[in-house]
């Protein structure tokens, strides 16, 4: 994947929401396990 | 595009719903996260025969090419769906399904806020379609909460980890509300939903794969389960079948009328599941009267959240809000105006021609024979069924999948 690519996803504000929550949902996967 | 999106949001409740039926002939006693691997890697094989069929690999992967920056996201809502999949095991056990089913099939109302805030849908809808849009999604989860607790006997009520069960259902309800942004944002872009599903499922499989082996397993060796689950794998590679059918139907719901309005459309899929269960396994055969009504009623409510969902057409404003959205996407990633709003519009049937390589029937081939070795052999527990009821449903399910694909093929080229 190109670098300018990258960038574009990397600061589009919407990319962040699903990986918080991603974030999130592993981290109660972790501490329910 | 307004009836075929209905259409396919329909098809896609009656598919998700009766996935469920072939995983009840799985005999209880292994690991959840065993259980859901198999049926992640039943969806990923059955993602090669159907789907194939309907647009080869060569229009995939040039799609792929065209809007790289769609796999990111693809393999990412692949990763929040497995995520949320696995905590609804742990819900499960710590909640009992009565309570646990409820709380994360609020997930429609996530992606119905998100849809709002992020894709400007329904902005210029008028007061008229807010309420029937807003007013069916939240009928649809009331119908879904009531069935939910009628249907299905409280287990764990009393669980001394019922906050963790509680929390886990609700996490899982955020990571499914939110895995359908990315569904989204992959439409507004022009994407194929055939693409998108393909990048999903690598995604999908990935991280069950990772959360398998990372994550302990109860009772014996995973290894040893698999071996245990040989001769039933066919009915959870079966349960991925109905999946992937009813999650491309989704997908094409989401692309035609946004998330707001398909999303809760797909989630009549309870209504479906309880039909299996209630006329093919009898399991509400020991239902008292007063379930019985509330039942009937949930699904009479549920019927008319979907019709008003159905009803209220986006107008001329909502479709200009709509285009906002598509044009700040083909500014960041470089992409077509026009080309994306026609795909919106279903008419980007030319491109990338509708042409199959070779390899596409040996794909096919292949994904059928795994089907077909899975299927000799395969254990039948002795289960009571009623055929009749087996028959006239699956009647339905195929005249849903008859009716919605031709529709979509009529209108799109599933394009």
């Amino acid at each position: 994947m190109k670098k300018g690519l990258l960038l574009c996803i990397l600061t589009d504000s919407h990319f962040w929401i699903p990986v918080i929550v991603l974030l999130f949902g592993v981290a109660l996967l972790i501490h329910l396990s | 595009m307004h009836g075929l999106g209905v259409a396919c949001g329909i098809a896609a409740g009656a598919w998700l719903g009766s996935a469920e039926a072939p995983t009840k002939l799985v005999d209880a006693g292994y690991s959840p996260i065993v259980i859901s691997l198999c049926m992640v890697a039943g969806v990923f094989t059955a993602r090669w025969t159907l789907p194939t069929l309907m647009k080869g690999t060569r229009y995939v992967f040039a799609d792929l090419r065209a809007k790289a920056h769609l796999i990111v996201w693809g393999i990412l809502a692949g990763a929040l769906w497995a995520v949320a999949n696995t905590l609804t095991v742990f819900a499960i056990k710590n909640v009992g399904l009565s309570i646990a089913f409820p709380l994360w099939n609020t997930n429609s109302l996530i992606g119905l806020l998100w849809g709002c805030l992020l894709f400007r849908e329904l902005r210029g809808g008028g007061a008229k379609n807010w309420i029937k849009v807003v007013g069916g999604g939240v009928a649809i989860v009331i119908a879904t909460i009531t069935l939910g607790l009628a249907s299905v006997h409280p287990s764990g009520g009393g669980s001394p980890h019922a906050a963790a069960g509680v929390m886990a259902a609700l996490g899982a309800s955020l990571l499914w509300g939110t895995m359908y942004l990315p569904y989204r944002k992959a439409y507004l872009s022009g994407m194929n939903p055939l693409s998108f599903v393909t990048v999903f499922t690598v995604g999908e499989l990935g991280t069950m794969a990772i959360l398998a082996s990372t994550i302990h397993v109860e009772g014996a060796s995973m290894a040893a389960q698999f071996h245990q689950l040989r001769p039933e794998i066919f009915w959870l590679f079966l349960g991925g079948f109905c999946w992937v059918i009813g999650d491309m139907f989704q997908q094409y719901a989401t692309k035609y009328i946004g998330i707001g309005r398909g999303i809760p459309l797909s989630n009549t899929n309870q209504l479906w599941g309880l039909a299996w269960g209630a006329l093919v396994f009898s399991e509400l055969r020991n239902a008292s009267d007063h379930n019985r009504f509330v039942i009937v009623a949930s699904s009479l409510l549920m019927i008319v959240g979907a019709i008003a969902i159905g009803s209220a057409s986006a107008a001329a404003k909502e479709h200009l809000s709509v285009n906002e959205a598509i044009a700040r996407e083909c500014d960041r990633y470089g992409l077509d105006y026009n080309k994306a709003v026609a795909a919106q519009a279903g008419l980007a049937h030319g491109e990338g021609g509708d042409d199959r390589a070779w390899w596409d029937y040996l794909i096919i081939v292949i994904g059928l024979g795994v089907f077909v070795y899975l299927g000799i052999g395969a254990h039948r527990p002795p289960l009571e069924m009623n055929v009749h009821w087996i028959v006239i449903l699956a009647t339905a399910l195929f005249a849903l999948l008859g009716a919605s694909g031709w529709m979509l093929w009529k209108k799109t080229r599933f394009s």
